[in-house]
């Protein structure tokens, strides 16, 4: 009778958490089914590794970074840019899909791993990470928003992927043009369909988590049409094909023997430029993602997460794994923030691989292209992006980190975009608010060895003017060493009186007094209560 | 109300808008259907090298050439005439790659030149005699970049790069970097059809898979096939000055009369780029083989080996486009050093013209064109 009850009461919690359950599972099969062709894609096009190195990244390296990252939407497994980086720099060791190639992809992975060790030991290098600020990183996801269309034209219209490196931009004209006048119409109509279905699916918010899968069910029933009515010959679709040899673990060992030593070394500025890579997307995309969900990680913590996934998946015959903008952001778009839920993609995964590999070798590629674009287009979100529009400064920062992506590449548009953050950052340091109105020279901003220069240009002209000239430094947030020697300098010309927080004047009143020519002394008591006042208010002064 | 109206506005112009899309693709389609379907204007050029290897459609295709110069008979598969356009818009691609000679040049190339930057360049300046270079013997000639070896030995290790290169990668380097281009994608049309002009070459002149043949690339001449003194800038300067300036132009810029194209450019914006092996600093052995092999102009094989490498170190020296690959900051040097160093050569030219090269040379030295045995 217990028995019986308690398998009653577990019924009815299941019951009455299936839905919830259900969603977990809706969100965790999207997920694998969007992850895998870009696994296969990614691994064979652009590292030259067979495609199971990229389905264990997106198996082992999601996992992997869903048990250790605590963030509840990051998504790790194979990247574009890694996987880009990676064929680029393994370039010289060997053929591409070649034994030793394969044995220098593993250690250059670990390689990486290790350095981003380091990232994490060393403090301040993690730190570092965290100069990337916000209009860069948005410029960043609408630069792969539109990387992820461009790349995906010549697979949607049933074509060979351009694999070498060259203009992107111009790449993706050509493309348009090629699938305009050469491509598959069969591959174009299969792409269309899924497109279009997906594309009016989310439109509907109860069918929103499933709009992706209906997608693909769509685009690989009308396959399968085709294939039985003109038979596959004549439509030349391509499909995922046959993923049959992919077991639950494959063990690997990277290549560490004493002729590849040179070899080795060769690579290792590559590894490091792997390294910052996978970091700068991580630490970008979980900020940007958790600030969107609401929440904070701490970034040394995804800097952990990162490095110790990619010192474990070498020995797993897998590609490295980091952070992937498009898949967090379709976790936030499907909206179930949970790590078990990233988990379970990766779970689901390898059971797909494992169970329905024939089912999903049918899977037409065209289909996984139509998906990957509506990703790339769901990217661009106006109400993230006008934001920055608004603001002179942040739109040009925005701007580049944008252009950057689309004309150069990924890191670099990390490196652009910090530069001219940081750059108006100085700039807005280095020159100070400064005002003359009266005898009183206000500055806003710093006083330090930067903007000593335009500082004093003003106060050696007022000075020349006024009597006695009051310096009022109340606003200012930062005076180095250099700065305090040049006020005490101002003060030993005795021209010189100062309003500095401790002081105590109101600045809302400050104005007024000067250009009423009242003094502070004329009124004891009040800049008494208000030095009171101050000095509880802006202790630091 | 207006909530629904945005959702609708929201699902119908995607559809519209992939609508308009394909049915552009299908407008499209018919359009290149058209012009697979149109008879080829054949180039001056082509018109009698493929009338000398009696191309026509038939089922059965017999090789004039290997008849005549075997006896045997060897009788192949032949061609529809849906491939014969094939191969002569392939054969017009070589030999006219900018499509000057075409009254269309969109139709009748299939728009090749849309894939390149420069306005010089043409793939018959390297791959010499359409693809087919042979003295007036009709003998091969070793080292003369023949697009027919260069099918054969397609889809094989390539050495620079350390990649397994199919023939329409090939064919995609060159328009990178020989060029100084795009690529297009490998279903294109432009890269079918020059494939299937090689492929019928190779069949012309019997040419086997797998097998090795002299003609194949660039008879090269590294440092060890001269005396060992060092490439030499201003000797090659010198040797420029008097041999190529006549034809390529001061600073190589090349020389274009009346629209008409005399000499392409070795240098500036419409020569390869940085990154073609035919540059100089990438593989030093190409340019200097091609110079010795092809230049001057009816005195080839005339130069020593020294005096190609210095004038192919030269050349290399004179401002050219960057490589796609080597970054924005190499491509605005070089686009800079293009802009300020012609100028700056006009500022300094003499008064008087470049000397010319002399046409009618008497070499003291014995030619070293070197023809194959017959049949090989």
């Amino acid at each position: 009778m217990k028995a019986l009850a308690l398998a009653l009461r577990s019924h009815a919690l299941l019951w009455q958490q299936w839905p919830k359950i259900n969603g977990h599972l809706v969100v965790g099969l999207t997920l694998a089914l969007v992850t895998l062709p870009q696994a296969v894609a990614f691994s064979v096009t652009l590292a030259g590794v067979p495609p199971h190195f990229g389905i264990y990244a997106a198996i082992w390296g999601v996992l992997f970074c869903a048990m250790l990252n605590p963030s509840p939407v990051f998504h790790g497994g194979p990247n574009t840019a890694m996987s880009a980086a990676m064929g680029v720099i393994l370039l010289p060791t060997g053929a591409p899909f070649g034994a030793e190639y394969m044995g220098y992809a593993l250690t250059l992975g670990l390689m990486a791993g290790l350095i981003q060790l380091l990232f994490w030991l060393i403090r301040p290098l993690g730190r570092l990470l965290d100069l990337i600020s916000e209009p860069v990183i948005n410029g960043m996801i609408c630069g792969i928003g539109l990387f992820l269309i461009f790349r995906s034209l010549t697979t949607f219209g049933g074509l060979p992927m351009n694999t070498e490196v060259e203009w992107p931009l111009w790449i993706a004209w050509q493309s348009l043009l090629a699938v305009l006048e050469v491509g598959n119409l069969h591959a174009i109509e299969i792409g269309l369909i899924t497109l279009i279905t997906c594309a009016v699916l989310q439109q509907f918010e109860r069918l929103r988590n499933w709009a992706i899968l209906i997608g693909i069910a769509a685009g690989t029933l009308y396959s399968q049409y085709l294939s039985a009515t003109l038979g596959l010959q004549t439509t030349l679709v391509e499909q995922i094909g046959n993923l049959s040899s992919i077991r639950v673990i494959s063990p690997s060992l990277p290549l560490f023997s004493q002729e590849a030593v040179p070899d080795i070394i060769a690579i290792v500025p590559g590894a490091v430029t792997l390294a910052l890579l996978g970091l700068f997307q991580t630490v970008a995309a979980m900020r940007r993602m958790s600030r969107k969900a609401g929440g904070f990680t701490d970034s040394r913590k995804a800097i952990f997460a990162d490095a110790a996934t990619n010192c474990l998946l070498p020995f797993l015959s897998s590609l490295p794994s980091c952070a992937s903008f498009n898949r967090m952001w379709l976790v936030h778009r499907l909206g179930i923030h949970s790590r078990i839920t990233i988990a379970s993609s990766a779970v689901i995964l390898l059971l797909l691989v494992l169970f329905f590999a024939k089912w999903i070798a049918v899977i037409p590629m065209p289909a996984m292209a139509a998906v990957i674009m509506l990703l790339g287009a769901n990217m661009f979100s106006w109400e993230d992006i006008k934001p920055h529009l608004t603001n002179r400064r942040e739109a040009v920062v925005f701007m580049g980190s944008l252009l950057s992506v689309v004309f150069l590449d990924l890191f670099s548009a990390v490196l652009v975009g910090s530069i001219l953050a940081i750059a108006y950052s100085k700039w807005e340091q280095v020159n100070p608010n400064i005002s003359l109105r009266g005898n009183v020279l206000k500055i806003k901003g710093n006083i330090y060895y930067g903007s000593l220069p335009a500082i004093e240009a003003i106060y050696h002209d007022a000075i020349k003017r006024v009597d006695e000239l009051v310096i009022d430094f109340s606003e200012c947030y930062y005076i180095d060493a250099e700065g305090v020697r040049w006020l005490a300098a101002a003060k030993a010309a005795r021209k010189v009186g100062f309003v500095d927080r401790r002081t105590g004047q109101d600045r809302r009143t400050l104005a007024a007094d000067a250009s009423s020519g009242r003094r502070e002394d004329e009124d004891p008591r009040a800049g008494a209560r208000r030095r009171k006042r101050d000095r509880r208010r802006h202790s630091e002064f | 109300m207006p909530k629904l109206s945005a959702k609708l506005a929201r699902i119908v112009l995607p559809v519209l808008a992939l609508g308009g899309l394909y049915l552009l693709a299908l407008h499209k389609h018919a359009q290149r259907q058209d012009i697979r379907g149109a008879a080829v204007v054949l180039t001056p050029g082509c018109s009698e090298k493929l009338g000398h290897y009696a191309l026509v459609p038939g089922r059965q295709y017999e090789s004039p050439y290997v008849l005549q110069r075997t006896g045997a008979r060897i009788t192949l598969r032949g061609y529809s005439e849906e491939d014969v356009r094939a191969i002569q818009r392939g054969c017009n691609i070589i030999d006219d790659t900018q499509g000057r000679l075409a009254a269309d040049p969109w139709r009748e190339r299939w728009n090749a030149k849309r894939f390149m930057r420069g306005s010089h360049a043409s793939c018959d300046h390297c791959h010499r005699g359409i693809g087919d270079l042979q003295d007036a013997a009709g003998n091969r000639l070793i080292g003369s970049n023949s697009l027919a070896a260069s099918w054969i030995g397609g889809d094989m290790y390539d050495r620079f790069t350390g990649m397994l290169l199919p023939y329409e990668l090939r064919q995609m380097q060159c328009y990178i970097n020989s060029s100084n281009g795009y690529k297009p994608n490998i279903a294109d049309d432009v890269i079918r059809d020059v494939t299937a002009y090689s492929r019928f070459l190779s069949a012309a002149l019997d040419l086997k898979i797998a097998n090795h043949y002299e003609e194949q690339g660039i008879d090269e001449i590294p440092a060890s096939a001269t005396l060992k003194q060092g490439d030499d800038y201003i000797r090659g300067e010198a040797l420029y000055k008097e041999k190529c300036q006549g034809c390529h132009g001061r600073g190589g810029m090349g020389l274009e009369v009346n629209g008409q194209l005399i000499a392409p450019a070795v240098a500036g914006p419409n020569a390869w780029n940085m990154q073609s092996r035919n540059n100089f600093y990438f593989v030093s052995t190409i340019l200097s083989g091609f110079i010795c092999r092809n230049m001057p102009p009816g005195q080839s094989n005339t130069l020593e080996h020294q005096e190609c490498r210095d004038i192919a170190f030269y050349i290399s020296n004179l401002p050219r486009p960057a490589g796609d690959r080597q970054g924005p900051l190499a491509a605005v040097q070089q686009q800079f050093l293009m802009a300020v160093i012609p100028p700056l050569l006009r500022l300094s030219a003499p008064g008087k013209a470049p000397p010319q090269p002399p046409l009618e040379h008497a070499s003291s030295k014995t030619p070293r064109l070197v023809p194959l045995e017959n049949g090989e």
